[in-house]
Formats: C-alpha cells, structure tokens, sequence
C-alpha cells in the first residue's frame, strides 16, 4: 500500500508556526519605549527563511508544494496583489534549485547565509513592488533599511534552531527529507 | 532521457508554468484562495488576543477590595460626566435635526457604533493596519470608518467572518478628504510618514494658499464628510507644517498624528445602516 507523504506538510506547518511567531512579534513592535526614544517601530520580514529548508533538504517536488503554498499564506494576510510573495519565493526557489548540486547543502551556516541573502532579495523587490503608493518615496527607505537590519539579525540567530526544528520533526515522523523513505531513530 | 543543460533549467521550466498558470486562474478563484488562506490562519492571529484578554482578567482578580472601591468610585465619577454628556448630545442631535427640516437639508449618514478589540497589528513600512476581532458575524461592511476617542483610527479594507481588516490613517495606502478645522475648503490627506524612531506623520496637500500652521501653531485637521464614507468633524491630527507647493496653487504640508493610534487595543467600527446611501 502507498504510504502518504506528508514531508510538504511538516515544513508548512513549521513555516506556519514561525509566521505567527513573528507576526506576534511584529504586533508588540508596532509601538514601544527604548532607552531614551519613547517611539520606536520595527516590522520583522523573514520571508527568506520560508525557502531554506525546501530549497536544500527537501526533494524539488515537495520544495515546490511547500514554498508556493507558505507563499500565499503569507500574501493572505498582507495587503500585496494575492501571488506576489508566492512568485518571488518561486523565484528564490528556482534559482537555489538550480544551483543545488554545487551547494553545502548539509549544516547551518551555509543556511543562514542562504536564508540572509533570499530575505535580503525579497525585502528589496517588495520595496521596489509597493514604494510607488507612498507619499514620499525617498523618506521610506530609511525605514525600510532599520526594519531590514533588524529582520536580518533576527534571522541570524533563529536559522540553526529553525533548521533543526524542521529536521527534529522529519525524525520523529521517521521521514528522510529528501528520499521520503521511512528512516529509524 | 532529457538534456542535461534542460534538466539543469527545469526549475526555472517549473516556475515558468506557475507564473502562465497564475496568470490565467480567474479572479474569483484568486479571491476565494486568498479568503480561504487567511480564515485558517484568523485562530492564530486572534489567539494570543484572547490569551492577553485572559492575563488581564486574572491580574485583574488579584485586586484588593480597597483598590475595586477606589475604582468604583472613579467609574460612578465618570458615568455621571457621561450621562451629562449623553443628554447634552441628545439636545444638539435634536437641534440637527430641526435645523435639517428647516433648511431641507438631506439627513446626515447614520451609524451603528460597534465596538471591537484589536487582536492584531502590522506596521510596516509598506502598510499600517490591523485585524480586529468582528467581521461579518457583527454585520461589518466593507469601508466602514474605525474611530477611538482621539479621532479616525482608518477604514474597513476587508472583511472575514470572525475578523476584520483596518486600514489605519497612518497607512501609505490612506486618504482621505478632510479640512482643516473651522473651515469648509476640502484638502487631501494621505498617510505613510512613519519613521522607526519618530511618532506617524501623514501628508496634507491642496491646501489653500491663506491657511498658515507651523509646529507652535498647528491646525487641527478633520474630516471634512466628503465622499460619505466618514461622518464630518472628526479628528485627524494636526497640521504641523505648510509649504507651497512645486506649481504655487496650493500648499502641501505634513499632519502630526495621535501616538496612540500604536497602542490601541479597543476601537469603534462606524457600521452604516443604510449602507447604499453611503
């Protein structure tokens, strides 16, 4: 009998996870008191996380259900046109698939440098997709830039415990990312 | 068997067709996906409301009976002030509407006021807005204004059936017809000054050339009723900064607007009740 392959499932659910994470983040951002500054505002955008772990350990099949379907989840709540975010994940995607036989694909730190670089990418074409409804254009990059360091470093230090939930959760449902065959403990 | 340099290329084969096949799925399947995605995710964006709703409720019981008839005496204190107020706005509610007879003038929009928790906010440098606890189980509408005690909170962008989605005044994405206050002459409001580290600007523009304000002197900026979307005289914030403009017609400037609008945890949905006159 054809066992059901749930590996799409298992990396979406952990995408889902760390986007609600962060959007909760995001929500206690919106607004605080630092230090002498009694406004500060921060928006988080880890976007470029979604594809590590599809792009470098998941089979192209899987890899290509999980990004285009973490992809809309995330353009469901933001107020882009519906697709947007899917298309440059798919972007992201094709490009570390394409190159992935050259690639490191095993431990963290060439994850964290894929994920730095594909958030990096993202958060520059949605500000190229979205800057032109702004009043003054020139004025939003800055914003743009402070929000940017700041979802890098966050990225900097989540990768390798996302990377290892993601991995965890495929050994304790017995699944090799890649193959799909059922592995021991 | 494939060509080597072809198989290389099938991701970008891959994202080729999903781009075509994109293109042409129909819009009522896109909005259907859209709507579908963002109802399995409402349970987790409005569960840690629910669960900051209930952190408050057992901090709330660990009050002592001194501090609860403190409190109480405070509350009666500021039922009586709004039980004047309520019978004051209910002479000047008549008066509108003798005045209205009078001059057969065209009944002003009315409202359901329904108020709602914010479970969610996002602000980004692209958008500003949040998703609030009420959507078509409370008979939300699309475009309905949201207020708070400070003025325009936003506008109703879309609508689920547990939640809503608030476009907020400070939004890139916001505006508005307003005027400034004592005057009749409508200007354009748009917001999106939000800096890291600085409290949300919006912009004002078409302002006539003999409305002066600067930062000791500000105009208080309201809602001028065109449009029909918001009631007029509500408030916006203020106009700190005026400068004409490139072709001398008219002068743009920018509106300070309330700090709060960070921080709001309860906000009233302006529901119209006759939603085709609007």
């Amino acid at each position: 009998m054809r066992r059901v392959d749930l590996r799409w499932l298992i990396v979406l659910l952990a995408n889902l996870l760390l986007w609600w994470m962060v959007g909760t983040a995001n929500h206690y951002l919106s607004h605080f008191s630092f230090l002498w500054l009694d406004h500060a505002s921060i928006h988080l955008s880890i976007g470029g996380l979604f594809v590590v772990f599809s792009a470098l350990r998941l089979d192209s099949k899987h890899g290509w259900i999980t990004v285009l379907l973490t992809g809309l989840m995330m353009d469901s709540l933001q107020p882009v046109p519906f697709g947007t975010n899917m298309l440059l994940l798919g972007v992201v995607l094709a490009t570390l698939l394409y190159g992935r036989r050259r690639l490191p694909r095993e431990g963290a730190i060439f994850g964290i440098v894929v994920a730095l670089l594909a958030n990096l990418f993202l958060v520059i074409a949605l500000s190229f997709i979205l800057v032109g409804t702004h009043p003054r254009p020139g004025e939003a990059w800055m914003r743009i830039f402070v929000d940017l360091l700041a979802s890098q470093f966050l990225i900097l230090t989540i990768t390798p415990w996302f990377l290892a939930l993601q991995e965890r959760t495929m050994a304790i449902a017995h699944i090799h990312p890649e193959t799909g065959r059922r592995v021991m403990l | 068997m494939l060509p080597k340099r072809f198989d290389q290329a099938r991701p970008f084969f891959t994202l080729g067709i999903v781009l075509l096949a994109w293109l042409f799925v129909s819009l009522v399947v896109k909005t259907f996906t859209r709507a579908t995605f963002f109802e399995i995710q409402a349970p987790l964006v409005v569960a840690d409301s629910y669960v900051q709703d209930l952190q408050t409720f057992w901090s709330n019981r660990l009050h002592s009976k001194d501090e609860l008839l403190i409190a109480g005496r405070q509350v009666a204190g500021l039922i009586a002030d709004y039980d004047f107020g309520v019978q004051q706005n209910k002479n000047l509610e008549a008066e509108i509407l003798r005045l209205e007879n009078m001059l057969n003038l065209p009944p002003m929009p009315a409202f359901r006021f329904e108020p709602a928790r914010v479970a969610r906010r996002d602000f980004s440098a692209w958008w500003q807005r949040m998703v609030i606890r009420k959507g078509e189980n409370y008979g939300i509408t699309v475009g309905s204004p949201v207020v708070f005690a400070g003025g325009v909170v936003g506008r109703v962008t879309e609508v689920y059936h547990y939640t809503s989605v608030v476009d907020l005044i400070t939004s890139p994405t916001f505006r508005l017809a307003a005027s400034v206050a004592g005057e009749n002459r409508p200007v354009s409001y748009q917001g999106g000054l939000n800096d890291s580290f600085k409290s949300p600007r919006g912009t004002v523009e078409f302002v006539p050339l003999d409305v002066f304000a600067t930062r000791s002197l500000p105009r208080r900026l309201v809602t001028s009723g065109l449009g029909g979307v918001f009631p007029p005289g509500l408030s916006i914030g203020d106009i700190t900064t005026l400068e004409p403009s490139a072709d001398g017609l008219f002068k743009n400037g920018e509106v300070s607007l309330d700090e709060r609008l960070g921080t709001l945890t309860e906000v009233t949905v302006l529901v119209p009740l006759n939603p085709e006159e609007m």
